[in-house]
């Protein structure tokens, strides 16, 4: 509408400016032809001085006018087409105004903007339902003042962090709403710069994850109540055998050693297979937690190796160690490790012949390092080597041994944890080798 | 409270364990070892036990009724005797965020109980006594 408007105003401008100009054109027509059909006359000497010099100027006068209203009519043309084009982009401003007002009333997620003392100034509705407030109730108040008493250090950290302009990006910390309700949030507050209003200073974003929250507590207790539920009655047997087997009790006969050997040895497997499935369950639910620090590979090796030596001598197998002392302070998860080099081991042991050989080989290049465990042993069918890591896999060969097709599963769950890589070479009847790169 | 030996010389140690069989095994274990033991079955028990006997160490479990170990090992940390008593954690719960709070409330070691022999559990209390 106000576009129309300015091109009728242009136009009328346009036309008394071209009137004008016509009209002086007309004027001096005459006084053209007058001279043109009798120049004598106006160029004689009958002529006063005056005479002729009013008719210079009268000429003069008519160029200047013609000049002066045609730089007018070119000056308020390109006045209308700025004009025209402001009015253009206030309104593409004013439909983006709009949008960006519907996304930020409507968004889902809370929005708050902050002045320079944390203080909230505005907020959209979201933020609103998320306190359970009305807007009049949470203008004014310090954003970091909704944490709960006992987070009072933390949320005095952030302020400060807010004040000093350091920005404030995901932090989880706990949010009270007006109901007393504790939430967890993920927390973000970025500088802004309010050109309406300087002295709004910040953007608060909030992201409510107590749900998720809530799940990862479920997932950590249901590992914590498993382990307390599998690991208290085995180890009850595992202390009470121990008691009956030192002798503190008084010594036993040869078959009541022999008995009580068997219960203890069985129920060390039964520890394995729950820390196996306890730690199966924390890498499926993402709660195996990585400890990075000084590892000595060669001091857990040889650990292990005590704990299999039961079975290494009963099939006489013979441990070819090829240690690189390199390897005796690496930086690794040591507990993880060990169940990867455990399991390794263990397998190797399980598989080799009686007789056979076990080989444990550290390398230390400038590209990787790895270890590599093999025995010469049944080995994997080629067929079936593309399902080794999945879960419960056992190879169709491995009818005459014990074991659960979880172990492999871990170790390759865990070396992706730790940020490594585990491959194999087998051959059937010939043996295997599993390297893994650290 | 349980089974209790009360000869001057000994060393004293608290088992504090919610677990009857455990609890049993370990005072036996604790006391044919050469030490003054006593037994309490939930935290507010052992916290009772602890600042009544003074004990010289204490065998902690975590997940108990009534008040489970971490609290306990708070409450004792906040007394003026109990601040400085040796406290061994002995459980079942191998998660890193436990272990690493046991340490900042004061434990002295956390042990599996299913990766100790009886033998290495009074190791464990005879070199922390030492």
């Amino acid at each position: 509408m106000k576009k129309n408007l300015l091109l009728v105003e242009h136009l009328s401008i346009s036309t008394v400016v071209l009137v004008i100009l016509f009209g002086l054109i007309f004027s001096s027509f005459s006084l053209i032809q007058n001279v043109w059909t009798d120049p004598q006359r106006y160029f004689s000497s009958e002529l006063s001085v005056s005479e002729t010099q009013f008719y210079v100027v009268y000429m003069a006068l008519v160029l200047i006018s013609v000049f002066v209203s045609y730089i007018i009519y070119l000056l308020l043309t390109l006045r209308t087409r700025a004009e025209i084009m402001v009015l253009d982009k206030t309104k593409s401003l004013l439909i983006s105004l709009d949008q960006f007002t519907k996304l930020y009333e409507g968004a889902p997620v809370p929005y708050i903007i902050l002045n320079k003392k944390g203080e909230i100034v505005e907020s959209n509705k979201a933020a609103l339902r998320f306190f359970g407030v009305v807007e009049k109730e949470i203008i004014d108040k310090n954003i970091f003042s909704f944490q709960p008493k006992e987070d009072s250090e933390k949320a005095d950290k952030f302020l400060q962090y807010y004040k000093s302009n350091i920005p404030i990006n995901k932090e989880e910390i706990r949010m009270i709403t007006k109901s007393g309700e504790v939430k967890w949030v993920m927390l973000s507050v970025f500088e802004m710069k309010d050109l309406k209003d300087p002295t709004h200073t910040g953007l608060a974003t909030i992201f409510d994850i107590t749900e998720r929250k809530q799940l990862d507590q479920a997932k950590t207790e249901f590992v914590s109540l498993a382990s307390h539920q599998l690991r208290t009655p085995v180890s009850t047997v595992k202390w009470y055998t121990d008691m009956l087997r030192s002798g503190s009790l008084g010594e036993l006969q040869p078959k009541q050693t022999e008995y009580i050997d068997t219960i203890y040895k069985v129920n060390e497997g039964m520890i394995d297979l729950i820390d196996l499935l306890l730690n199966i369950s924390r890498t499926e639910i993402g709660t195996l937690k990585m400890d990075i620090k000084a590892a000595n590979v060669i001091d857990i090796t040889d650990n292990i190796l005590v704990e299999l030596s039961s079975q290494i001598q009963e099939k006489n197998i013979n441990i070819n160690k090829q240690y690189n002392n390199k390897l005796k302070n690496i930086k690794s998860d040591p507990k993880l490790l060990r169940i990867v080099i455990q399991n390794l081991l263990s397998n190797a042991v399980k598989y080799a012949p009686q007789g056979g050989e076990v080989g444990i080989i550290f390398k230390d290049s400038l590209i990787e390092k790895t270890i590599s465990v093999s025995d010469n042993g049944i080995g994997i069918p080629k067929g079936e080597q593309f399902k080794i890591f999945t879960k419960l896999f056992r190879a169709s060969n491995t009818h005459d041994s014990q074991g659960t097709g979880l172990g492999l599963y871990l170790v390759k769950s865990i070396m992706k944890t730790i940020g490594g890589d585990i491959s194999f070479i087998s051959e059937e009847n010939k043996g295997t080798t599993f390297t893994i790169k650290l | 409270m349980e089974e209790k030996n009360t000869e001057q010389n000994k060393k004293k140690v608290l088992v504090v364990d919610d677990d009857n069989n455990l609890r049993r095994v370990l005072v036996d274990k604790l006391s044919l070892s050469g030490f003054d033991t006593a037994g309490a079955s939930n935290g507010k028990e052992g916290l009772e036990k602890a600042l009544e006997w003074h004990p010289d160490a204490i065998l902690l479990d975590i997940l108990m009724p009534i008040m489970n170990g971490q609290q306990m090992l708070k409450e004792l940390r906040a007394d003026e005797w109990g601040k400085n008593v040796k406290v061994i954690m002995l459980t079942v719960i191998e998660d890193a965020n436990s272990i690493a709070q046991a340490m900042e409330d004061g434990s002295l070691a956390y042990l599996i109980k299913t990766e100790q022999t009886m033998d290495e559990v009074v190791e464990k209390v005879k070199s922390m006594l030492k």
